[in-house]
This record gives C-alpha cells, structure tokens and sequence, in this order.
C-alpha cells in the first residue's frame, strides 16, 4: 500500500513538472510565432506610413511654403502627383542629425542641417515640425517611432587635384554605380580681391558643362583662379537620364569671420533669411566687421543657374558684438528651389574673403533629411525604401519603424 | 512502479508531439518576417527613370539609331546607380499591339544584372507612350445646346489702353484667350476696335454671328474701351463729370443681349479708354487716352443690368479680402478642362455679397470659381459668374463675371471661370495610334543577408 502511494506521489511530481516544462516550451513557440506575426505586421505597417508620407502633402497643402502649423502630415509637392516631395516641407522638419545652433541676439534657437563649413541650414524651432507633432498627426504616437531618412541618390564629390591651374575632379556615383557619360552643368563663383576698405565683396561667375568619363569622373580647369587671392565655389548639377544630383566644393580664405544664414520667416511670397556675424553665434578669434554680397541662383530647366535679383539688404557690412548693426534680414522673392550665395569679406581686407551657401528648398544642394528617433536601440525595426523626386533631383526615401508596446515574451 | 511507467511514456508521447510541431513550425527567415516592399521599390525606380521622359524616350528609339545601343547602356547605368547593391534587377520591354481587339505583347529588350534573382522576388510593370502620339479630344461648342451663347467676342481694341494687366498687353492676353477658349464656341471673333465694339453693343453682328447670347471678355483690365459718338455723349455725365453712364448703357445692353460681360481683373468698369477720345486725358496715374470713372462705373453698370434708372453713385464696394481659395467645382473642372491656374490667389476687389439681392443676381443661379469669404461682418465675393433674373421672372437676362483678383491678370482663371459657366463636354477621341505604347517590367530581387 505505502509502495503504491509513493508510486502514485512520484509519478504525479514528474507529470505535474513535465507538464510546467512542456507548456513553457509550447508557449515559447507560440509566443515567438505572434512575436514573429507581429513584426510582420509592422513591416506592413512601415510601408503603409511611407507611403502615407509621401503621397499626401498634408493640410493645408501649402504647409512647407509659410508658417503654419499643419493638421496633417505630408511631405507630397502639391503641384505634383505620385511620389514627388515638396523641397520645402522638407526645409521645415527638425532635423535629428545636427546640433542645435543658438542666435543670442534674437533668441533664435535653430534646427541644424549643415554639412560642413560654409553650407549652412538653419531653421528657427519656432517654425519648424518636430518629431512629437510629426508622430501626433500621423497617428502613432505612443503606438510606433520612427526615422525618415531622405537621401540623395546620386553623390558627387568634388575633390582637388591640382593648383596651378586650379583643377578639380568631380565624381559621381549613384547608390550601387558610378554615373558615366552624365552631364556636368557647373557655375563658378570667384570673389575677387578687389575694393578698398568697406567695399562690398565683387565676384564674377562662370558657367559651363561637361561630361563624366567611364568612371564617373569628370575633370574641369580654371585658370582664372589665384588660390592665394581668390575665395571660390564650384556649384555642379549632374544630369543622367532622369537622375539628377548635386555637389559643390568651397576654396574659403577667411574662416574666423563668416556670414552665418539663418532662415527667419516663411511668408506667402518668398521666405525671409537672416544674416548674421559668425563671432555672435560662434564666438571665435580676432572679430572684425565684414561686408558682404549676397545673390540668389535657381536652376533652369536646362541645368544651368541663373540668377535672380534679391531686394533690399543684398549687399552691407555687419558688425559683431555690442554694434547696433550685427545682422540683416533680406528676402527671397520665390518659392523656386534655389541657392542663396553669400560672398563676404573682411570690411578692412579685401583678401580676407570667403562664400557661404544656403540651400533654398532641401534639394538645391542635395542636403539629405533625417528626421525622427534614432533607431539603433530599438529592438525590431523594420525599414522600406522608395524612389522620390524632390525639385527635380532623385532622392531616396527610407522610413525606419518600430512598435512602442513592447516585445517581451512571456514564459 | 506502474504509474511512474505510464508518466514516463506520457512524457514521451508529449515530447514526441513537441518535437514534430517544433519541425513543422519553422518560423520564417526575416527577410520574409520583414520584407522589403519591392514592388514599390520598382514602380518608383521607373517613375524616376521616367521623370523627364528619358526611359520613354529609350524605349521607343529607333534601331536603326546611331545612339540606340548606348541609349540601352545609358538606361543600364542609370538603373544600376538607382537601386542599392545588394538589390538584382531584371527589366523587360515589350511592345503592346492590338490585334482583333486582343492585346499582344512582343518582347523587344531584357536588361538585367544577374542570372538569377534570388527565391523570392516581386514586379512592377509601368505603360509608357510614344512621345509621337498626342492625345486628342473634340470639344462639344458652347451654344450647340438651348442655342445660346455660341459667339464669344475678345476685346482686342486697337485705339485704348489697358490698366491693371501689367506686364501683358491686352492684345497678347487676347491672343491667348483665343487660344484658350475658340475651340469651346461657334465663332470667336477679336473686336479690334472701338467701332467694332460699338457694333455688336447695337446688336449688329461683325461676321454673321449670332450677337444674342454672346459672352465678351474685356482685355484690358480695371479699364473698358468706349466707342465715340452715340456711346461717348449719351454715357457721358456732365452733372457728375463722368463717364459711369456708359457703364450704366453697358449693362442695359448686356440685360437687352442677355451678354455674359467678364472682367478679368481688378476693379470692373474703373477707367474708360479711348486713345482718340481722350488723347489728353490720363487715368490720374499718367496712363494717356483714358478717363478714371472710379466705383460709379460698376454701381451704375449693375444698376443698368438690373433695369434700374440711371444715378451716380460713386460708392466704393469691394474689400481686399486677402488669400482666397478655389471652388471645389472649379478644382473638379480644372481636372475636366487641364487647365491648372494657381488654387490659391489674392484677392483685393471682391464684391460684397450683399449685390445678390440688390440688383436680382440670385444665389442660386451664381457660379462661384473662388470659395466666398466671410470677413468684416460681411460675405465677399472674390470670383464668381453672376447671373441676372429679374423679379418675378425665371429668365436669365444678362450676366456678369467678376474676377476681384489683384494684378496681374491670369487668364487661365478666366478660361476656367466660363467653362465652368457653360460646361461643354469633352468627347475624347478614339485611341487608335498603333504601336504607341510600350510596357516596362522591372523586376526586383534581394542577394545576401537573410
């Protein structure tokens, strides 16, 4: 009797534990199944909000072209179908790449998209979109994050090659290829040395095309630049057929004093930039006053620049610090994608000069957008990618999603 | 010893159960758990190829063409750079052609940048058409049904000046009126000058057309040429100092005609031009051979649409309302008409709305082109075709088209505005070109990872 029962106890202790075991071990497929269903669900999802992204330009749809704050979010050009992206409502996203930049004197705390010296994309946080709003009226906030990330397909790099005669070589490649037999549509910028103190800076411009070789080089001579003199910008649109990128490469002889761009209003007309010192929003060594000549160039539909008269304030002398005249506001009369050239001198040194680029509308200079969370913590992220247009230059748009309600298993 | 036994083969019954459900629940790669949509990924590739008709224009080149295989390598290379690395690819052409009403596909060129493309792909195909065909349609003409409004007549008089159409000229905005709307009409006759205009305001017909019913544009602005003799002495006001009174006989004539009269911007019937009426008179802003008659003009051409007497009334009307927006109505027919003016304009001479019930314009009958705005304890007009039925009837008699538009003028609103008016149809034309069209497939395929 007493052998029986303990039979009975330990067979029942080894049933009850195998079971517990086998539930959990059933638990764990079924969970990673779900688990599994639902980042598929996800990536579904990811797909859906790109495209809900880039086929709706939002309400209202004007939205990227003045101040307000829309109540729909969109990134679609209005005046096109399919997937066609406003330059401008991309200028106005927060970027999640860069380092906010402060303006003191006006209080400006401004969105960063600047890559590198002298190719500035500032954007006041007053007038920008940010991730928070982006995700409100998009509808997943709380529920999924996100990264948008629109890039340039084609990249052309600009490198020197040589200084007597200044010769440059510009290579362009495309995601997986490099673009051969493209064509090159160039326009350079010298400011001259020229003009005594307080003079505005002069420059000259010359235009040009070439072609790229089967290595997607494309080498170009100037031998009406003196390096040690002449401040420069090479402006480059590449052409293939229907692929449209952009490059530029800056020769800048004074670096402590520069005019820094901010834009500072989005009107009905055209937008408004400011012009400020670098010393005020830098700080930095050996401050002086500098004059500066500003213009505005918009590309043609036969890919060369032209430029277009800007107004009041193009050309001045800003000061730094305490000085009653430290910045200028001056207006871009359109909303045609384009660049705003800013050549400056040092007011008492004619030598001392340098240029500065704004792009007007995100793809004149091919800025890429990153926009959003960063996603590299996440635990599942799916990610798709489209091919978009924006201004005309090919962009590639990938949107990077993930849920916020967690992964864990249970069991 | 017994039950411990027959747990033990339970366990194995039950490990056995899970190790087949474990073997048939093979959870997928994630690749497949979180796909690439790749077909978008193909249909945008060829939208951009396609962007500034470069693969159309490939597709349908010519073998015989010099440039026809390195068209085909360009076309490659633009691919390759479109798509990422790890991304293989395989475009098809083929030439569609009908034939006894089924639809045929002959391949005509392959490009592809791997033998295989993996287990898994997907496809998107995309119809391009020859740059050689051109889409045609054959408009129904305005006034083939209930006979009226057949004839239209563009202001395009020689002897007066335009104010308000700045960098155009009336004749240039006349040209393209033409352009724009002849194809609409029976006839559409350019009234070249003041004598003509003179004219058809007695109802003589200027080429056997019919007067009755006929829409006149009016070229040149806030200004309105006037015709010398009967016009200029009996619409001149000498107690008021004015020519309003001509405004007040243009808008009986407009009732007596049943007329649809459109301005096209700014402030209606404003100045009257001459150049040999008034060759010393200028619109007080140096503009020579014109007389400013100031807001008597509209007050007294809407009092004399409506059959009012005549009286000066030199009140200003409208208000500057500021942005305005397209009519949904006139949204849908730029669609219908592929007429694509700006949605938004401004407006800065809107007329109240309150001119519906004083001059007999009913709501009703009204075609707005830009949505009304409610500002200042009022509702402004800033666009719209005003239709005039007098008290007691239900007859048009006389209409009015109104652009309260700023300077400069887009005629392009005015086309759509008396389209939306008349709405004649479009009756598209028969497809019939052969070998206009081409189908892409590009087909999409991932290598490496999982």
């Amino acid at each position: 009797m007493a052998g029986s029962t303990i039979d009975h106890l330990i067979a029942m202790t080894v049933f009850l534990g195998a079971i517990l075991i086998f539930v959990g071990l059933f638990n764990q497929t079924i969970q990673t199944a779900i688990l599994y269903q639902r980042n598929k669900y996800i990536a579904t999802k990811c797909s859906d909000l790109l495209d809900n992204i880039l086929l709706n330009p939002g309400i209202p749809t004007n939205w990227g072209r003045s101040n307000v704050i829309p109540t729909s979010f969109g990134l679609q050009d209005p005046e096109f179908t399919q997937y066609r992206l406003s330059p401008f409502s991309l200028l106005r996203l927060v970027s999640a790449s860069g380092t906010p930049v402060t303006y003191p004197k006006l209080g400006l705390v401004c969105s960063n998209t600047t890559i590198g010296f002298g190719n500035f994309l500032l954007v006041p946080y007053t007038k920008a979109i940010n991730y928070s709003l982006a995700t409100r009226l998009l509808g997943v906030n709380g529920s999924y994050g996100f990264q948008l990330t629109i890039t340039p397909i084609v990249t052309v790099s600009i490198t020197k090659v040589g200084s007597n005669p200044v010769t440059l070589s510009v290579n362009v490649k495309g995601a997986g290829f490099p673009l051969s037999n493209a064509v090159v549509s160039y326009c350079l910028i010298i400011v001259k040395p020229t003009g005594g103190e307080g003079q505005y800076p002069s420059f000259t411009t010359n235009y040009g095309t070439a072609y790229t070789n089967a290595e997607g080089s494309a080498i170009l001579s100037f031998s009406t630049i003196n390096e040690a003199q002449d401040s420069y910008v090479l402006i480059v649109y590449v052409h293939h057929g229907g692929l449209i990128g952009t490059g530029y490469y800056e020769h800048i002889l004074n670096k402590e004093n520069y005019i820094v761009p901010f834009i500072y209003d989005f009107g009905n007309e055209g937008g408004q930039v400011l012009l400020a010192h670098s010393w005020d929003v830098h700080g930095g060594d050996h401050p002086a006053a500098i004059t500066y000549n500003a213009t505005f160039v918009i590309l043609t539909e036969d890919f060369t620049l032209r430029e277009m008269p800007l107004g009041a304030g193009r050309v001045g002398l800003l000061n730094y610090g305490n000085d009653p005249h430290t910045y200028e506001i001056i207006t871009i009369p359109t909303y045609n994608p384009g660049i705003l050239v800013v050549t400056y001198r040092k007011s008492a040194n004619p030598k001392d000069s340098g240029v500065v680029l704004m792009p007007w509308g995100i793809s004149s200079l091919a800025f890429p957008v990153v926009f959003g969370e960063d996603p590299s913590s996440k635990t599942w992220v799916a990610t798709d990618i489209r091919q978009v247009l924006v201004g005309n230059v090919a962009y590639q748009a990938k949107l990077a999603l993930w849920s916020l309600e967690g992964y864990q298993v249970i069991g | 010893m017994m039950r411990t036994i027959e747990v033990f083969l339970v366990i194995v019954i039950i490990t056995g159960a899970f190790i087949i459900a474990s073997f048939y629940a093979v959870l997928p790669v994630p690749r497949r758990v979180s796909p690439l949509n790749l077909r978008r990924l193909a249909l945008t590739t060829l939208q951009v190829l396609d962007s500034d008709y470069s693969l159309s224009e490939i597709v349908f080149k010519n073998p015989e063409d010099p440039d026809y295989e390195s068209s085909w390598k360009q076309l490659q290379v633009a691919l390759s750079a479109l798509l990422p690395p790890n991304i293989v690819y395989n475009m098809s052409v083929y030439i569609v052609r009908k034939e006894g009403g089924e639809e045929l596909y002959t391949p005509l060129r392959f490009i592809s940048n791997a033998e295989s493309l993996g287990i898994q792909s997907e496809a998107a195909s995309y119809l391009v058409a020859s740059s050689n065909v051109t889409f045609r349609f054959v408009p129904q003409k305005i006034g083939d049904v209930g006979g009226v409004g057949g004839t239209l007549y563009i202001l395009n008089c020689s002897d007066a000046r335009g104010w308000w159409i700045t960098g155009y000229t009336a004749h240039t905005l006349a040209q393209d009126l033409y352009n724009l709307l002849s194809p609409y009409f029976q006839k559409t006759i350019m009234v070249q000058n003041t004598t003509q205009l003179a004219k058809i305001l007695n109802g003589t017909s200027l080429q056997g057309e019919t007067v009755q019913g006929a829409i006149i544009i009016n070229t040149f602005g806030e200004a309105v040429p006037i015709p010398a003799g009967y016009y200029a002495t009996q619409g001149y006001d000498p107690q008021a100092q004015s020519y309003a009174k001509y405004c007040h006989i243009l808008g009986q004539k407009v009732r007596t005609y049943n007329f649809t009269w459109v301005s096209i911007v700014g402030y209606p019937l404003y100045y009257v031009s001459n150049i040999n009426l008034f060759p010393n008179n200028h619109n007080t802003w140096g503009i020579y051979g014109m007389r400013d008659v100031g807001p008597a003009g509209l007050n007294a051409f809407l009092r004399g649409l409506d059959g009012k007497s005549y009286s000066y009334d030199n009140n200003w009307i409208t208000s500057s309302v500021g942005v305005v927006q397209l009519s949904s109505e006139a949204i849908y027919y730029c669609n219908y008409y592929g007429i694509y003016p700006y949605p938004r304009q401004t407006a800065t001479r809107a007329l109240p709305a309150d001119i519906l019930t004083t001059y007999n314009l009913p709501e009703s009958r009204v075609v707005y082109i830009f949505n009304k705005v409610y500002k200042n304890n009022n509702w402004w007009i800033p666009g719209a075709i005003f239709r005039h039925v007098a008290a007691g009837d239900n007859k048009i008699t006389g209409s009015f088209f109104a652009l309260g538009l700023t300077r400069t003028p887009d005629i392009r609103l005015t086309a759509l505005g008396l389209l939306c008016a008349f709405r004649p149809r479009l009756y598209r034309s028969v497809y019939t070109a052969t070998d206009a069209t081409r189908l892409v497939v590009l087909q999409l395929g991932q290598v490496g990872g999982v």
